[in-house]
């Protein structure tokens, strides 16, 4: 918990604030209490949410569509393996274990966006696509509001990180268009808008401790920004591919003036609304779809999230390191 | 097994091996160094990139060798050519291990370091050479 502010509509945005520290001159031993927290939380979420995106990535290497898309699927997971790792490394510098940061953490304390967990259904590659280019585009811009960060060691990586970055858009952007071409494929798309938005929209849900993130200068701007910055840029890119943008509950695609509305206000549980969602698939450009109730940042998550936790932290359970191996065939 | 297929470009699946310039005092071989720092880099000099054979200071990774004379402590600075790199634990361990066949040297640290972002114009002359004699044009 942080001692002072705690403003936490992310509204003291001044990053020119005389007090905000320059870039690269924090490091480790400077760190107070408060901004270590800042800290830790900015770092986890980076870490987490690739390090979801690359598990479910990984599942798409026996299934994608050609054998360059195995192998760049395959590739694009192990960068984002990297670059959890990138950033599990500075948490480790802090103090935590890799057990800590990854294998023995409770699924509950987890804070990466629900948009990285969700499963892809059956033949989802249209899935693949739109949520590589719906991430892959906020990370780029969340990186990039890393650039000049206060603390050094961040500051190391993030260039490395973010060259890496480049053709990951690259190879979703072009298979966007590919798809975005055909009928039918274009429906597939569009159904993975619909549900995908949603939920990415929770990239930039704040935390607890986001006003101390910017004053810090950890980050150069406001989640509410980089939002701005997203939708001003995906959003035009889907419609002049052809596909609707879903119309989320509390959330306004007006990016500019005084229809645009301040990102995650509390409390907005969307429930005792009166939209009238579509059970199927037909949403149309007047109603809106609620949010949804959970959104990972906060450690609450799909119903999916415990499923993919307890499969990815299944074999380091069973080799528990200080616990002698069993063959299976030796239990009983 | 070997081919008669031509090797054009890439060994590392995901090294970009054609793109950048070397920063300004990069690569970083330990020409100038003296005493015990020399031997260290010296010792560097013998770990291999586990794909290529090729020298780690020659592919420009090392970025930083300091001893500190009075504990006899080296602590050395590398990168890594990508981030998703597998053999990074193995890489460590190799240099720690080889700084600390230096008999001054007590205990060897290794940080690692991604800015400058290693690029392929780092690699040295003499790596150049190893890579072409691999197969590799650069």
């Amino acid at each position: 918990m942080t001692d002072e502010s705690s403003d936490t509509d992310g509204e003291t945005a001044g990053s020119e604030a005389d007090t905000t520290p320059a870039a690269a001159t924090l490091d480790r031993e400077e760190l107070r209490d408060s901004q270590r927290a800042a800290l830790e939380e900015l770092l986890f979420r980076l870490a987490d949410d690739e390090f979801v995106h690359a598990e479910r990535a990984t599942e798409w290497q026996i299934y994608a569509p050609t054998l360059e898309s195995d192998l760049a699927l395959a590739n694009i997971a192990q960068d984002e393996f990297g670059h959890a790792r990138l950033w599990y490394d500075l948490l480790q510098e802090l103090g935590y274990t890799e057990a800590e940061c990854i294998w023995e953490r409770p699924a509950a304390e987890w804070t990466h966006s629900t948009l990285v967990e969700l499963p892809f259904p059956e033949g989802g590659w249209g899935n693949a696509v739109v949520r590589g280019y719906l991430y892959d585009t906020a990370e780029q811009i969340r990186l990039e509001a890393l650039v000049d960060t206060s603390y050094a060691p961040l500051a190391d990586r993030v260039g490395k990180a973010l060259s890496e970055e480049e053709y990951h858009r690259e190879h979703a952007g072009n298979w966007l268009e590919r798809l975005a071409g055909e009928p039918e494929s274009h429906d597939r798309l569009q159904t993975a808008v619909d549900e995908l938005f949603p939920h990415a929209l929770s990239l930039f849900t704040p935390g607890e401790h986001e006003a101390e993130i910017v004053a810090n200068g950890f980050r150069r701007a406001t989640l509410d920004e980089l939002r701005t910055e997203w939708l001003d840029t995906v959003v035009p890119r889907l419609e002049s591919l052809g596909f609707d943008v879903p119309a989320v509950e509390g959330v306004s695609l007006d990016t500019e003036g005084d229809n645009r509305v301040p990102l995650d206000t509390e409390g907005d549980d969307g429930v005792g609304d009166d939209d009238e969602v579509s059970d199927d698939d037909g949403i149309t450009d007047t109603e809106t779809v609620p949010r949804p109730d959970v959104r990972g940042r906060d450690g609450t998550h799909t119903d999916v999230w415990a499923e993919l936790y307890e499969e990815f932290t299944h074999t380091y359970h069973e080799i528990q390191p200080e616990e002698p191996a069993t063959l299976t065939s030796e239990e009983v | 097994m070997p081919t008669n297929a031509p090797m054009s470009g890439e060994a590392c699946a995901y090294t970009e091996y054609d793109e950048g310039e070397s920063p300004e005092d990069y690569p970083k071989t330990g020409r100038d160094a003296e005493g015990v720092e020399a031997e260290v880099w010296a010792a560097l000099r013998e770990v291999e990139d586990p794909e290529m054979p090729v020298s780690i200071v020659d592919l420009g990774l090392i970025y930083g060798v300091d001893v500190d004379s009075e504990t006899g402590t080296a602590a050395i600075r590398m990168t890594l050519t990508y981030s998703g790199c597998p053999a990074r634990d193995m890489l460590v361990n190799d240099v720690t291990c080889a700084a600390e066949t230096v008999p001054a040297v007590t205990d060897a640290e290794v940080r690692l370091q991604y800015s400058p972002e290693w690029n392929v114009n780092m690699v040295t002359e003499q790596g150049r050479e190893a890579l072409r004699e691999f197969g590799l044009s650069v």
